[in-house]
This record gives C-alpha cells, sequence and structure tokens, in this order.
C-alpha cells in the first residue's frame, strides 16, 4: 500500500513506500489488551479517572489556590466566645445542653466545645456554611477548616506533586542507572555505593532530614512567589530522595540489556556511546520504571501525610488544600476526641476522622491496583 | 570460609557504609544556616544569653566592654565554638572534624527551642546521644516484638497462599497485601485505637478495669503511653515520660533500659506483662505494613520452589503432603524471605515514629516525632540528624544480621 501526501509547495503528489508500522505502538495495544481483561486494574483505573475529573472541575472553580476555606466558631452558647478575624467566615456552635442562640447553629459536645459534629448536608447553605463535616486545628483557637473543600481543591496538588516528584526521580534514576549500568566500572562503583547509602537511611527520615534542612534556608527561586518558590523547593527536595530506588532498577535492567545482540550491532556499526544508550538501552529497560512510577505515585501523599502528621508543616501555609495534609491534620484531631471519652462525652465524628485519610487510601489503592494490572500487561512472565 | 570470618569480613564492610551516611548527613548539615549549626552542636543560649551566637557584639553585652567605649567588638564564644566545630576551615577539614565527632559520639545537645521540651521538660541542653540512650531500648523491645509478629504470621500465610494458589486465601492475602501499601500508617494505627476504645470502653464506661488497674482510670489513657498511670498498681505505678519507670527515692533508676527486663529485675511481674501487652497493638500495626509486602515475596518464592524436581521427587515418594511443604519447601522458600526481610528493614524502621507518635509510647520515634515539630518552634536539628543516624545503624546493623543468617541458611554464600 502507498500514500500520496498532499505537497505543499511542491510540484505534485510524492509517492513513498508504505512505513513500517512502528512496533512501539503494537505493544501499548497489546497491554491494553490485557490490561482491561484485568477487573481491579480497570476499577483502579476508573477511580483515578474520576480523581482527574473532580481536579478537572476544581480548576475551573476561582478560589484561592493556597489556602483551604477556613471558619471561625462564634460560640454564642459557651460564653461568647468570638475570635473570628475580620472577613473571615463565621458558624455558630453552642454547647450541649444549652439553647441555640438562633437556627442553624450547630450543637457540640459538652467538654470540647470547638468540635462540631458532622453534617451530611450536600450543600454548604443548607445548614449553615459547614460543607461536608469540619474540624478544630488550632488549639487554643476556634478554627475549622472545609474538608469538602480540602478534598475538591486537595487532588489537584496531590496529582500534580506526586506526579513531578516521580518524575523527576525517575528521570535522575534512569540517567544515572544507564549510565552507571553501560559503563560499569569505577562509576558503576561510585554510584551503586551512593545508592546503597541513601538506601539504608529509611525514606521518611531522609525526607524529613532533606526538608527541614532546605526549608531553613529562605530561598527564592527564579523568582516566584514565595508561596510557589517553597512548593518548588518542597518538590526538588522530595526528588532529592527519589532517585536511588530507579538507579538501582534501571541498572540491573541495563546490564541485561547490555549484553543482547542489537547492542553489539549497534556497536559495531559505530554507534556512539551516547546514542547507543539514548536509543537502545533506555527504551529496552524502562518498562520496570514505569511500574515502579505507578507505585510510587501512590507513596507520595502518604510520606507527606506521614510528616505533617508528625507535625512538620511542610507546606507554606498552614491550610494547605493538599489531601495528605488534610487528612494528616483531619486525624491529628482524634486524641481531642478520645479523651472526650474518659469525662463520658464519646463524641467520634467519623466523617471527620477518617473521610480524607480514607480518600486518600482510596487513591494509593487503585493507583497500585492500576499498576498491578500494568505490570502484569507487561511483563509476560507475571501473566495468569 | 569459617563463619567468625565471614561475620568479620561483614564487619569490616560496615565502616565505609558508616562514613557515607555521615557523609550525607554532613552534606545536608553543612547547608543550615550557621547559627542553626552552632545551636545544633551546643544547644540553644537561653534567651538571656542569646548574644553567644551573634559574631560581633555591640557594646555593653557579654565580654564586650560598654560605654564610653563605643566600639564593637569580636564575640569570643561565638569564634571559640565555630574553631572547635571548624567552621572558619575548608570543607575537608570540616567532614574530618564533623566525622571525628560523630564516630565520638558528640552528636551535639538538644536545642532550649525543641518541642521536645514538651516530653521532658528539663531536656534543654542535654546531649543528643544521652536522651536517645534513653528511648533506643524501648524501640529495640517494640522492634523485637514487631518482627516477631511477622515472621509469625507472614511466613505462614505466604505458604498457605502459594498452596491455595488463586482460591479465596491467595486473593484475601492478595488485598491484604495491596491494602498494606496504600492504608497510612496513622490512619491504621487511630483506627485500631477507636475500635478497641469503642468495643472494650462502651462496655466498662471508657474506664479501664485491669487487674493492676482497679480504681477505673480512663481507658484511653490506659491504652496508650509506655507505662501504667500513677494510680495503677496500688499507686506505684507511672513515671509518664522517663526511660523506665523504677522508681527509688526520687530518682528513676534503670538497671538496663528494657522497661520488660527492668520490670523482671525488679520482681514486678505484673508491671513487666503490662509493658508486654502495652506493645502488642502496636507491634501489630508496625508488622502490617511489613507483612503485607512480605506476603507477596513467601508466596512467590514459594510457588518457584513448589515447582522445583526435589519437591516433585519428594511427593512421588509418596511423603505426606503438609511434610513436603513444612520441610521441603518450605526449608527453601526461607532464604528469600530473609534477604527480602533485609531489604525491607529500612521501610519497617521507617513506620516507627508514626506509630509511636499515635501510641505515645517513649521510644526513640517519638523523640524524632517531637523535634521535627515546626509549628510551635523551631525544628532541633540535632535531635533530628540524630534519630536519623540512629536509626540508620539500627537498619545497617539489622542488614548484617540478616546476611549472616542467610549465611547460615545457604552455605554456598559462605564459600563463595
Amino acid at each position: 500500500m502507498s500514500t500520496s501526501t498532499p505537497g505543499e509547495g511542491s510540484a505534485g503528489a510524492v509517492t513513498r513506500p508504505a512505513r513500517r508500522r512502528n512496533p512501539r505502538i503494537d505493544q501499548w495495544k497489546r497491554t491494553w489488551y490485557f490490561l482491561r481483561r484485568n477487573t481491579l486494574a480497570l476499577v483502579g483505573l476508573g477511580i483515578l479517572v474520576f480523581f482527574l475529573l473532580v481536579a478537572i472541575y476544581a480548576l475551573t472553580q476561582s478560589v484561592p489556590w493556597d489556602h483551604l476555606t477556613t471558619y471561625c466558631a462564634t460560640n454564642q452558647g459557651n460564653g461568647g466566645i468570638d475570635q473570628c478575624l475580620p472577613g473571615q467566615l463565621s458558624i455558630c456552635t453552642y454547647a450541649q445542653g444549652t439553647t441555640p442562640p438562633h437556627a442553624g447553629c450547630y450543637q457540640t459536645p459538652q467538654a470540647y466545645p470547638s468540635v462540631v459534629p458532622p453534617t451530611l448536608s450536600l450543600s454548604p447553605l443548607a445548614a449553615g456554611p459547614l460543607p461536608l463535616g469540619s474540624l478544630t486545628v488550632l488549639p487554643g483557637g476556634l478554627l475549622f477548616f472545609s474538608i469538602y473543600d480540602g478534598l475538591l481543591r486537595g487532588i489537584d496538588w496531590t496529582l500534580l506533586v506526586s506526579i513531578t516528584i516521580v518524575a523527576g526521580g525517575a528521570l535522575a534514576g534512569l540517567l544515572l542507572g544507564s549510565v552507571s549500568g553501560y559503563f560499569g566500572g569505577l562509576v558503576d562503583e561510585v554510584i551503586m555505593r551512593l545508592v546503597d547509602i541513601m538506601l539504608s537511611i529509611p525514606q521518611l527520615l531522609l525526607v524529613i532530614m532533606v526538608v527541614s534542612v532546605v526549608s531553613a534556608n529562605n530561598v527564592t527561586l527564579f523568582g516566584l512567589d514565595p508561596t510557589s518558590s517553597k512548593v518548588l523547593l518542597l518538590i526538588i527536595s522530595f526528588m532529592i530522595t527519589w532517585w536511588p530506588f530507579y538507579t538501582r532498577i534501571v541498572r540491573g535492567q541495563v546490564l541485561v540489556v547490555r549484553e543482547q545482540k542489537f547492542v553489539e550491532a549497534a556497536r559495531a556499526s559505530g554507534a556512539k556511546k551516547g546514542r547507543i544508550i539514548l536509543r537502545h538501552i533506555v527504551p529496552n529497560s524502562v518498562y520496570p520504571v514505569f511500574i515502579q512510577i505507578s507505585l510510587d505515585v501512590g507513596t507520595v501523599p502518604l510520606l507527606i501525610a506521614a510528616l505533617v502528621f508528625l507535625g512538620f508543616r511542610l507546606f507554606p501555609t498552614f491550610y494547605f488544600p493538599e489531601w495528605g495534609t488534610v487528612a494528616a491534620l483531619s486525624v491529628q484531631q482524634l486524641p481531642a476526641f478520645l479523651t472526650g471519652c474518659q469525662v463520658g462525652v464519646c463524641v467520634l465524628p467519623a466523617w471527620q476522622l477518617f473521610v480524607p485519610g480514607l480518600a486518600l487510601f482510596l487513591y494509593a489503592i487503585s493507583v497500585n491496583f492500576f499498576a498491578d494490572g500494568i505490570r502484569d500487561a507487561l511483563d509476560p512472565r507475571l501473566r495468569r | 570460609m569459617k563463619m567468625s570470618l565471614y561475620i568479620i569480613r561483614r564487619l569490616i564492610l560496615l565502616v565505609p557504609i558508616i562514613i557515607g551516611v555521615m557523609t550525607i548527613t554532613f552534606v545536608l548539615v553543612s547547608a543550615l544556616p550557621i547559627n542553626d549549626r552552632l545551636i545544633a552542636a551546643y544547644g540553644a543560649p537561653s534567651p538571656r544569653a542569646s548574644w553567644i551566637y551573634d559574631p560581633v557584639l555591640s557594646p555593653g553585652t557579654g565580654p564586650c566592654p560598654g560605654p564610653p567605649n563605643t566600639h564593637t567588638c569580636p564575640n569570643p564564644i561565638y569564634n571559640r565554638d565555630v574553631a572547635a566545630l571548624g567552621l572558619n576551615q575548608p570543607i575537608p577539614v570540616q567532614w574530618g572534624i564533623y566525622l571525628y565527632r560523630s564516630f565520638t559520639f558528640q552528636w551535639g545537645a538538644v536545642s532550649n527551642y525543641s518541642s521536645a521540651g514538651l516530653l521532658i521538660p528539663s531536656i534543654h541542653g542535654l546531649p543528643v546521644t544521652t536522651v536517645l540512650s534513653w528511648y533506643l531500648p524501648y524501640t529495640i523491645e517494640l522492634a523485637v516484638l514487631s518482627l516477631v509478629i511477622i515472621l509469625l504470621i507472614s511466613i505462614p500465610l505466604g505458604n498457605l497462599a502459594a498452596v491455595n494458589r488463586n482460591r479465596p486465601v491467595d486473593q484475601g492475602a492478595r488485598v491484604m497485601s495491596f491494602s498494606g501499601f496504600a492504608l497510612p500508617g496513622f490512619l491504621l494505627a487511630s483506627l485500631v485505637l477507636v475500635a478497641v476504645v469503642i468495643g472494650v470502653g462502651s462496655n466498662s464506661g471508657y474506664l479501664a478495669h485491669t487487674p493492676w488497674c482497679q480504681s477505673g482510670e480512663p481507658l484511653w489513657n490506659e491504652l496508650t503511653g509506655s507505662w501504667p498511670l500513677s494510680s495503677c498498681f496500688g499507686g506505684t505505678g507511672g513515671a509518664t515520660s522517663f526511660p523506665s519507670w523504677i522508681h527509688n527515692n526520687g530518682i528513676y533508676t534503670t538497671p538496663t533500659g528494657f522497661p520488660t527486663v527492668d520490670a523482671l529485675i525488679a520482681g514486678n511481674y505484673w508491671v513487666a506483662l503490662d509493658s508486654v501487652i502495652r506493645m502488642i497493638l502496636p507491634a501489630l500495626v508496625i508488622a502490617f505494613g511489613t507483612i503485607a509486602i512480605l506476603l507477596r515475596f513467601v508466596r512467590n518464592s514459594m510457588l518457584e520452589v513448589m515447582n522445583l524436581d526435589f519437591v516433585r521427587t519428594a511427593r512421588s515418594e509418596g511423603i505426606p503432603e503438609s511434610t513436603v511443604i513444612k520441610r521441603h519447601a518450605g526449608r527453601n522458600s526461607l532464604n528469600v524471605t530473609i534477604t527480602v526481610m533485609g531489604l525491607l528493614f529500612a521501610f519497617f524502621i521507617g513506620g516507627f515514629p508514626i506509630i509511636e507518635d499515635v501510641f505515645g509510647l517513649n521510644g526513640v520515634g517519638l523523640i524524632l516525632a517531637y523535634s521535627v515539630q515546626n509549628t510551635v518552634g523551631p525544628v532541633d536539628f540535632a535531635l533530628v540528624f540524630g534519630t536519623t543516624l540512629l536509626f540508620t545503624f539500627i537498619v545497617v546493623i539489622a542488614n548484617i544480621i540478616v546476611d549472616v543468617l542467610y549465611a547460615y541458611l545457604d552455605p554456598r554464600v559462605r564459600l563463595g
């Protein structure tokens, strides 16, 4: 079969022989064929697509990008505490057993007047300005943030931050791993010892060290505004901790690929080293990296959540809409609720405590399902 | 090669790794502002003497002669500290000094602004190594207990999943291993706590009724923390924050530092039991993530071994299936399990800060959880780096133990 392309500026139609079909397209088609058969992977993909749609929806809302919507409680029924800053949205609360000041106020447990029980009203305007449950964050101050808001806008940041971090780490790992595997010798020795050392430090602790050191220096990058600059610094410092694992994977793969006939053929036909690495070795050792990327994209928000939970304020503003942050800040309130149990007021707003965490879990597990499906589809030995 | 020779060789190889880890922390420390480095090394000054970290003094502060002399003067204490750390010298010299200080356990002092003061009020200014040595034994006990749990659960379950391949047991193990990846540690820990408080608590009115706490303490307080409340044990319980709770005329004494061992030495068997019981829930939660990953490897290695010839031979000889699985296949798949456990150890140890924070256990992770807090005061770099070094040493030493175990199980490694 021959195709004729309409000539632009050339005299007439040029006839060319048919191009050979790209074998990589076949590979993707085959992958998709096997992926389609894997129910769990499809479920994971479906959830991820849903999250992506939510992220796109959230982008269309015009809201401040670096702040969760916060509310402060005007505690009229309980001594009249009113700490609202000018311009802050306020919600009305009253203690259990007292009479509500007016309609639309939230009843709170006696011992913990700052805790608002969960509400299922989907509309922010139905029972007051408190969508989908909320919680106190600052001890001493009565300040609430909206979980609905955090989850809606957090998915943007979660996807952006985790994909950027993992992609950056994978790119560095791909480069160092292929250089190390291809050249061997002293280069290999130096890089791999560094990888060994980095991998023997638990990742959470490495991240804590790097991030705390980086945020001790007030640096602004590329003349960005302070907030974006700090987010970028955060991403970079996570990347620093992320490359060693990829380097090890890629090196292992390169050691296998390097010995194969087509690399030998390329070398025999006089290809330069850079070309051999970039055109022959990297494309053929990249599949395990894809699998690891898809696994790690689920891990990043978990790590961020762990850090925030320990009390390290990662993001530049306290109420940063990111899923890990929202989940950690929510679960951090658990002792306050459980301490309530010892004075006889045992209120556990499960919605407030666990929905953000479960959203995080859902994200991570669907990423894992999808990654597992990809692995099965790409690796014929594992196919069941 | 003899086993002892093998161990010695492994121990010698330990030195470059430790130097490497210290070099990485050195690079990170060097990136800190100079004041933070001084504070990490010597602890922060009390507010009264904050001038000791100013390079140049204005007249009247500290040793600088005041008016009528209006000249500023160089700060002798600042210069002494900078010189002691070698901060005015080339980078390689600084590196050497850092290594020397690290190897001689001069890991710095707890900053005066450290949030770890919420844990122990008198902690400020103490050497980091002293503080860590109080908390290390608890972490070791917890780690040993969770390792036992990990091996006790993952090996039989993995074998079961392999034997019942693609049956419900296998699928269940699969789901568990996925959730282990995806469930945040703090969420799991909190869920477990809530489940216990609600499940047990609602029957007892949220009060603890244990043989040693008949006074009816709040259950939530009795479930968390390393030690029983002070009203328990007839009023002798409860050193709430200190390394060992054995109380001797107002001085806390620790024969070994290990809570269970200390209690046994003191002949207090109920206390020993109590401290073990307190560790079981956190150990289970810590174990969960590692079990989830290990399970897949145990299952796959078991599947591989069960396809080998010697297993078929064993079967053809009419040996009962259970014996084949236990004796022939199980023992040979153990190598992979141990290797993977060595690789997973960093991941396993990384779970400690979170869990110790949630359960309020006096381990090294709790110290880390307090020292990284930057919402109240600045991060305590000395403690953060010290904890990281300590955890990394634990990982490295555990890896050596794994290697030695592997060599013991598979003689080919020693000979090769």
